[in-house]
């Protein structure tokens, strides 16, 4: 039970939404209410990244407000209960959701940079500050990262969350904790002659993750086959 | 898009057989009634249509006229053109008007208390229950209800329409204001089901002045390419009983209200404030309802209407009328005079359009359009007042004051039955906001919003709330709508009890409620403990809102008295919101 991440959250909870009707009972039992534990750095509201508020009005995370709100409302005019009847309504609900907080967390002067959120690990040491048991300062890097899970009260460690300037602090579920925390860590690059090298860190550690996991997933199953296919032999 | 037929699920079909309801898709009608004057508008295949009574008039007055043992509405206006009502016959106190400021309310309401001048029987008793209300019918008084009035004419405004489309007409959108409480939404609804017709949308009447705008701006769009980008409207809305104000932005054919207010201000406010200023000892004199006082209030009622409408255009109008019983008004009545007497009407417009412009977080110069709708957008102060605050030189012109609401009704009736036109004209959409917060009573006797005000619809929302007394096993949802920040500053819309909590201490226990609103407007709200986890928690409740009926106002009060603080909640900080 230890976490980092959140975005099966969002997987979890199209899921749900796209069912429709009766399953209230789930939907308001949201992943919050699940076993984890924290904490990381990126993006959520309640679970759900931001990322997946952006895949569900289909813009890009360097979208203006005024294409969240063209692509809003083309999408409103295809979904809505009063063009689409009822089987409009979760995913209408979805769409006044994800334009409310892209919308909130757009000031009209990030218009220009296009990006008004960092997904990033600035060198702002907030949490650190609030709840310093919990996450350390790692000076290389620039950014805070989790040193001990639940080092503070949860009370703490909310706080911490909060005042994140870059949003980036996420629950995660403690099954995918280790492979998070190794890839997010700074791989030495291939290099190619002058070209290249150095440091780099995944720019999305949660794809990565899921990458890895995939790719260890494959491995393990042709790692069996050839088992099977040895046995298989010896058997003869 | 594929054109879908609007059927009605809930009501039993026993008038299968009709042929013209089989070719003719069930489009819903447009009624917006209002508190002096009705109208009603369909949508006729390739534009809305307003239709005249056989008096010839789009706009009916709103009135039931109570004789002998027929009733009449004021949609014919009486029977033939002979026996035409006049002004006269409908302040007779044998007429019952301005339903829709009495309906839904109780008797401790100040707008109530503020009708007992009409020239009709309105009886309080002040202790929260419906006014007693009577129109007097031979000399006596008959007892009825508005929403009983509200049906009568409601089906004399159906028939009105059936005749000219000659099919059946079903479903219907209605505009209500802002103001309204879903408990007085839901007696529209049974005013409307009494009447035979099935309410497809309750639509605030600024959303569909936005709707028709929306429209509007779409066809310039198509007749010059003016460019589609976004453009903002302020719809500030004045007619007898209500004053609302909106902003909308409005892009591509689909409007967006941003902002919603309202309140229950409006012409019979300022008729009122006039007659009492022509009549400084009004309420001394007309105490209780005789004959010859209800003759009187009506000959006064009459010349000071007439003195505003003229107000309008002139600088000072002459009130020459002798009321009866020695009493005579003969005076001038100048504009500034009326605009001092209403001083209070114009400053609560003046909040509520601030408070609008606040909500949507704009600045009088990011207003494109200043649209003025309704009887009280005549004056010449309200004008000024609303053109004033928005920084304006003049309003948006392309919209029939009186006409607006109703065509807006008929458009969005159209789009929700499912009628699409090939020349696009119907390709749009309102999207919708909550006017008020939503939420319960927790942490004593405070309100938690849980879906607040200018929410987009359809909305969901939850909140979590723990227990506040050791191994509390039950807990009461209040469940209120309104502004005030106590529970019983607003209205109660219904409630209903968690049980079976799990014992442990207070605090631990997290319960969640959630509300839920879609595009018709239903509010469901759904509730259960979400933490502990397991089966030992009982199955969760939901409820459809508003569930209480007359005597609401009791009801608050009941409760506290029986359970005190016994089964309260309490709010437990949001997690994990930034």
């Amino acid at each position: 039970m230890v976490g980092f991440f959140s975005l099966c959250s969002s997987t979890h909870y199209y899921h749900l939404q796209l069912r429709n009707g009766s399953v209230q009972y789930e939907l308001i039992r949201p992943i919050k209410y699940r076993p984890r534990s924290i904490i990381r750095c990126c993006s959520t509201t309640r679970g759900k990244a931001r990322e997946d508020y952006y895949q569900v009005l289909g813009v890009t995370v360097n979208s203006t407000p005024q294409e969240i709100k063209e692509a809003y409302r083309k999408l409103q005019k295809r979904h809505h209960p009063d063009i689409a009847g009822y089987k409009g309504h979760d995913y209408t609900l979805l769409l006044n959701e994800a334009y409310k907080v892209l919308m909130r967390n757009s000031p009209r002067n990030a218009g220009a940079s296009g990006r008004g959120f960092g997904r990033g690990f600035t060198g702002n040491g907030e949490c650190v500050h609030h709840a310093g048991e919990t996450f350390a300062m790692d000076d290389v890097l620039g950014s805070a990262h989790v040193e001990v899970q639940f080092g503070d009260q949860e009370q703490k460690i909310q706080v911490a969350v909060e005042s994140c300037p870059v949003n980036c602090i996420h629950w995660v579920m403690s099954e995918e904790l280790a492979v998070l925390e190794f890839l997010a860590r700074p791989q030495q690059k291939e290099a190619h002659g002058v070209f290249g090298g150095g440091w780099e860190r995944p720019r999305d550690v949660f794809a990565a993750a899921n990458n890895f996991t995939k790719r260890l997933q494959r491995e393990e199953q042709q790692d069996m086959a050839r088992q099977q296919r040895y046995n298989n032999g010896k058997k003869k | 898009m594929t054109e879908q037929l609007y059927t009605v699920a809930s009501d039993s079909e026993t008038t299968g057989e009709d042929k013209s309801q089989m070719s003719f898709p069930d489009v819903a009608i447009g009624i917006d009634i209002g508190t002096s004057n009705c109208s009603v508008a369909v949508w006729t295949g390739h534009q809305v249509e307003l239709l005249k009574n056989t008096r010839n008039q789009k706009g009916m007055r709103s009135y039931v006229m109570f004789k002998d043992d027929s009733l009449s509405a004021g949609v014919t206006g009486g029977a033939t053109r002979e026996h035409g009502h006049e002004e006269r016959d409908i302040l007779s106190g044998s007429a019952i008007f301005n339903m829709k400021r009495l309906i839904g309310r109780m008797d401790t309401d100040e707008v109530v208390q503020a009708s007992k001048s009409l020239p009709f029987l309105v009886q309080t008793l002040g202790i929260g229950v419906r006014p007693f209300i009577a129109a007097l019918v031979n000399n006596m008084w008959r007892s009825t209800t508005p929403e009983e009035v509200l049906a009568i004419f409601l089906l004399e405004l159906k028939a009105l329409v059936e005749m000219h489309l000659k099919h059946p007409v079903r479903n219907a959108v209605l505009t209500i204001p802002v103001a309204f409480s879903r408990f007085q939404q839901t007696r529209i609804e049974r005013a409307c089901a009494m009447a035979g017709l099935h309410v497809l949308r309750l639509m605030p009447e600024p959303t569909a002045i936005a709707l028709l705008y929306a429209q509007q701006q779409q066809q310039l769009l198509h007749d010059n390419m003016g460019s589609g980008i976004e453009k903002i409207a302020l719809i500030f809305n004045m007619g007898a009983g209500y004053c609302d104000a909106a902003v909308a932005a409005t892009a591509g054919g689909v409007s967006q209200i941003r902002a919603l207010s309202g309140s229950t201000v409006g012409g019979e406010d300022i008729l009122q404030n006039v007659m009492r200023h022509l009549m400084p000892d009004f309420d001394s004199l007309y105490a209780g309802q005789t004959m010859d006082r209800i003759k009187s209030i009506g000959l006064l009622r009459m010349a000071t209407q007439d003195a505003i409408h003229k107000l309008a255009t002139q600088e000072h109008v002459e009130i020459n009328v002798d009321l009866g019983a020695g009493h005579k008004v003969s005076k001038i009545l100048d504009r500034g005079e009326f605009e001092k007497v209403n001083q209070s009407i114009f400053e609560k417009c003046e909040g509520i359009i601030k408070q609008c412009l606040a909500d949507a977080k704009l600045t009088p110069e990011d207003i494109n359009d200043v649209i003025l709708v309704g009887g009280c957008s005549r004056i010449p102060k309200i004008r000024s007042v609303v053109l004033g605050l928005c920084k304006k030189d003049d309003s948006y012109s392309g919209i029939d004051p009186l006409e607006a609401a109703v065509s807006g009704a008929a458009l969005e009736g159209a789009i929700a039955s499912g009628v699409s036109d090939p020349s696009g004209s119907l390709d749009l959409l309102t999207i919708q906001a909550t006017p008020m917060n939503l939420g319960i009573r927790a942490d004593g006797g405070n309100f938690a919003a849980i879906i607040p005000r200018n929410t987009a619809v359809p909305a969901r929302r939850d909140m979590l709330f723990t227990t506040t007394h050791d191994n509390q096993t039950e807990a009461l949802i209040a469940v209120y709508e309104g502004e005030g920040n106590q529970a019983e500053d607003n209205h109660l819309l219904g409630y209903f009890k968690i049980t079976g909590i799990p014992a442990a201490a207070k605090g631990t226990v997290e319960i969640n409620v959630c509300m839920d609103i879609d595009a018709g407007n239903v509010l469901r709200v759904f509730a259960g403990v979400v933490k502990p986890q397991g089966q030992a928690v009982p199955p969760f409740i939901e409820v459809r809102m508003p569930t209480l009926d007359d005597g609401h106002g009791w009801c608050g009060q009941a409760l506290a008295k029986m359970y005190g603080s016994t089964l309260d909640l309490a709010t437990i900080p949001k997690k994990l919101h930034p």
